[in-house]
């Protein structure tokens, strides 16, 4: 039987709001208090930036999904902040990994004395974030010292400082990114803001990052650092030659970790690390050359792997030698 | 020994004033010496040199130099090499130091053990080699000595650390041993490698320990570190 008054029947969303011109007019009322609403939360995040936020960026694509127009777009974009808030011109570029070429790092045990030059260059060469010159809490390379007799990271230091280095019955242990092949870090991301290169490094898309620092917890090596702030730098400590997946200014709330130095590696240059070593105990090449050092060391010397049992297969050796 | 502190000095100049008027006679021949010297090293042993970086540069007026290394663009890293190194074409005191203007005249001691009159600023510790002559040629102070008794040119010293250390000098070759600045890819750019004596000093060969750079700061909330 139809129903005596032969209207049509409502779906369930015009029963629980009937659009009339009151509801509607009550509609846009509230949804302009809203929109100020999401203005007000907004504000934060226009603050920090100390600019407004572009269209452009809030829709920048991840670095793997731009094009080379648009990610020149994004460089020159970057440049000109450099500029404005540092006054210094700063060269971005991005090169890209080179056919052929797999990047891997040896570092002598034996030869190390513990000087810590390294860690200091990779500030001067990476722009990270100091409250003072020398202040490396935000290096990537952490120089442990050990007992000899074993390799007991428990009972490791980083903070010695004694009058002079090597000390009596301790040896030395550069910890950096190791670049694993089976990287736990890039496993952990939840947004895909870490990958590994087809050269093997390991790189951060610092517009990507969300800041969850899953990846920090994910990796054996306390090879990434987290901007907790607004990274503090001056003009004059700022290195200008600047890759895009490397050493460019980074935003606040993002990861960060060693990148073999990018900018200088794929340029053919040595990473700054190595530049600096005085003991020579560092060496830097491609392991796809069955003529580099690398290889010479692999096949030559006894190589030892820091946590080998974590499966992590690093592109970072440790050897020892006579 | 015991004739060190007095009479030392008073042979000192007397080492010094000869040669100078020893110059000041023989001015022409001298220079004729030394032009004969400067053209000569590499004819001295050519053949197994080849591929052999040399010490460009060696023996300039000022007591310490540097051969070049690194790129400008790199000026906020610091590859200062661990030794500067010395040369044998010294200056001392204002006064020129050439090896021969003395060894001309001062007898060779195959077995010297210890430094009286001259040299005295050098204390050899190099384990188990203690005789200077075993690095120095006996004939020509301006060169070193192989294992035939043949020059190696002062440029090429690194092939005279060679002759007792296979091992080491093998893994220099190979770029394991010392350290390499530059490019990595060298159809990009130039590589440059530090040779031994600079880092090693050859009179006191074993790695100087070093001031360590200042460390991290230690976090304020966490407990007191154990040393
Ligand atoms: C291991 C080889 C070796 C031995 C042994 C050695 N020398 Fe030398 N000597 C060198 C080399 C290499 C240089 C060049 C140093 C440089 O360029 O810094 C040098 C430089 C010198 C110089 C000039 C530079 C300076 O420091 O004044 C003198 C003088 C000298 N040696 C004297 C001696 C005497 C004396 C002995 C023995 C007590 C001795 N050497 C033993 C390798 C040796
Ligand atoms: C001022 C003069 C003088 C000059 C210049 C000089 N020497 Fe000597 N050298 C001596 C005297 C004197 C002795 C012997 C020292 C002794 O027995 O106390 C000596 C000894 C040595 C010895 C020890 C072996 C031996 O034959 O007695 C070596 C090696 C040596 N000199 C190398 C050099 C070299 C290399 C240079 C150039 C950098 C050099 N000398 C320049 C005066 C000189
Ligand atoms: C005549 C042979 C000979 C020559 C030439 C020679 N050495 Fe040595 N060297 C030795 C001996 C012997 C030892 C001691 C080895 C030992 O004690 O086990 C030694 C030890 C060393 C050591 C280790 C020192 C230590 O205390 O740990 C170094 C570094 C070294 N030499 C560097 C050099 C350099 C650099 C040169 C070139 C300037 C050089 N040697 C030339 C014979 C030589
Ligand atoms: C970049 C600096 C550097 C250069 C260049 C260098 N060495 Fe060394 N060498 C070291 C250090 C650091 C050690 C370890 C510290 C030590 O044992 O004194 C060492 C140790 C040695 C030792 C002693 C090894 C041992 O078991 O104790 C010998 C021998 C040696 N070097 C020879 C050479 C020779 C030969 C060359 C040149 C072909 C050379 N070195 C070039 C830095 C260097």
């Amino acid at each position: 039987m139809p129903s005596p008054d032969d209207k049509p029947v409502k779906t369930i969303e015009e029963r629980i709001r009937p659009v009339s011109r009151r509801t509607f007019l009550k509609g846009s009322a509230a949804s302009i208090v809203g929109m100020s609403g999401l203005v007000a939360a907004l504000q934060p995040l226009l603050k920090l930036e100390k600019e407004d936020i572009t269209l452009d960026q809030l829709l920048q694509r991840h670095y793997k999904e731009m094009t080379p127009a648009q990610l020149d777009k994004v460089m020159k974009r970057l440049q000109e902040k450099c500029e404005r808030e540092y006054g210094v011109s700063a060269s971005i570029q991005d090169l890209k990994p080179q056919d052929g070429v797999g990047f891997a790092y040896a570092l002598n045990l034996t030869r190390c004395v513990g000087c810590r030059k390294c860690a200091h260059a990779c500030l001067a060469e990476n722009n990270q974030s100091r409250e003072y010159d020398d202040d490396i809490s935000m290096s990537y390379i952490r120089v442990l010292e050990l007992q000899k007799g074993s390799i007991n990271l428990e009972t490791s230091n980083q903070y010695y400082d004694s009058e002079s280095v090597p000390r009596k019955d301790k040896y030395y242990m550069p910890v950096q990114c190791h670049q694993c092949r089976e990287s736990p870090c890039t496993k952990a991301c939840p947004v895909n803001a870490t990958w590994q290169e087809p050269d093997g490094v390991v790189t951060v898309d610092y517009d990507w990052c969300i800041g969850c620092r899953y990846c920090m917890a994910a990796c054996p090596y306390d090879a990434r650092r987290f901007n907790w702030e607004n990274p503090k730098l001056e003009k004059r400590q700022i290195n200008l030659d600047q890759g895009y997946l490397s050493n460019r200014l980074r935003p606040k709330g993002v990861v960060e970790k060693c990148t073999f130095c990018l900018h200088r590696t794929r340029a053919g240059k040595y990473p700054a690390c190595m530049e600096v070593c005085p003991t020579g105990a560092r060496v830097f090449g491609n392991i796809l050359d069955p003529n580099s050092e690398i290889n010479y060391i692999l096949h030559n010397k006894r190589v030892y792997i820091l946590k080998e049992e974590v499966g992590t297969n690093p592109r970072f050796y440790y050897f020892f030698d006579t | 020994m015991l004739l060190k502190p007095s009479l030392a000095p008073a042979f000192r100049v007397c080492f010094r004033s000869v040669p100078f008027l020893f110059l000041l006679g023989f001015l022409l021949a001298l220079g004729g010496f030394l032009f004969a010297r400067e053209s000569k090293p590499e004819a001295a042993n050519s053949a197994q040199l080849e591929e052999e970086p040399t010490i460009a540069g060696s023996g300039g007026i000022e007591n310490h130099f540097q051969p070049y290394f690194g790129h400008d663009e790199d000026i906020h890293l610091d590859k200062t090499p661990p030794r500067l190194i010395m040369g044998l074409d010294l200056n001392r005191m204002g006064w020129t130091y050439n090896c021969m203007e003395c060894h001309t005249h001062v007898e060779d001691i195959r077995y010297h053990r210890e430094q009286k009159f001259e040299h005295e600023n050098i204390n050899l510790e190099h384990g188990n080699n203690r005789y200077c002559l075993n690095c120095h040629h006996p004939d020509n102070r301006n060169a070193f000595v192989d294992y035939d008794g043949s020059e190696i040119a002062e440029p090429n010293v690194t092939l005279l650390c060679a002759k007792c250390h296979g091992p080491k000098y093998r893994d220099w070759k190979a770029g394991v041993h010392g350290r390499k600045n530059g490019y990595w890819d060298l159809s990009q750019g130039i590589q440059y490698k530090l040779h031994c004596i600079q880092c090693h000093d050859p009179h006191s060969p074993a790695f100087k320990p070093m001031k360590p750079l200042p460390p991290p700061l230690y976090p304020s909330r966490a407990p007191a570190p154990k040393h």
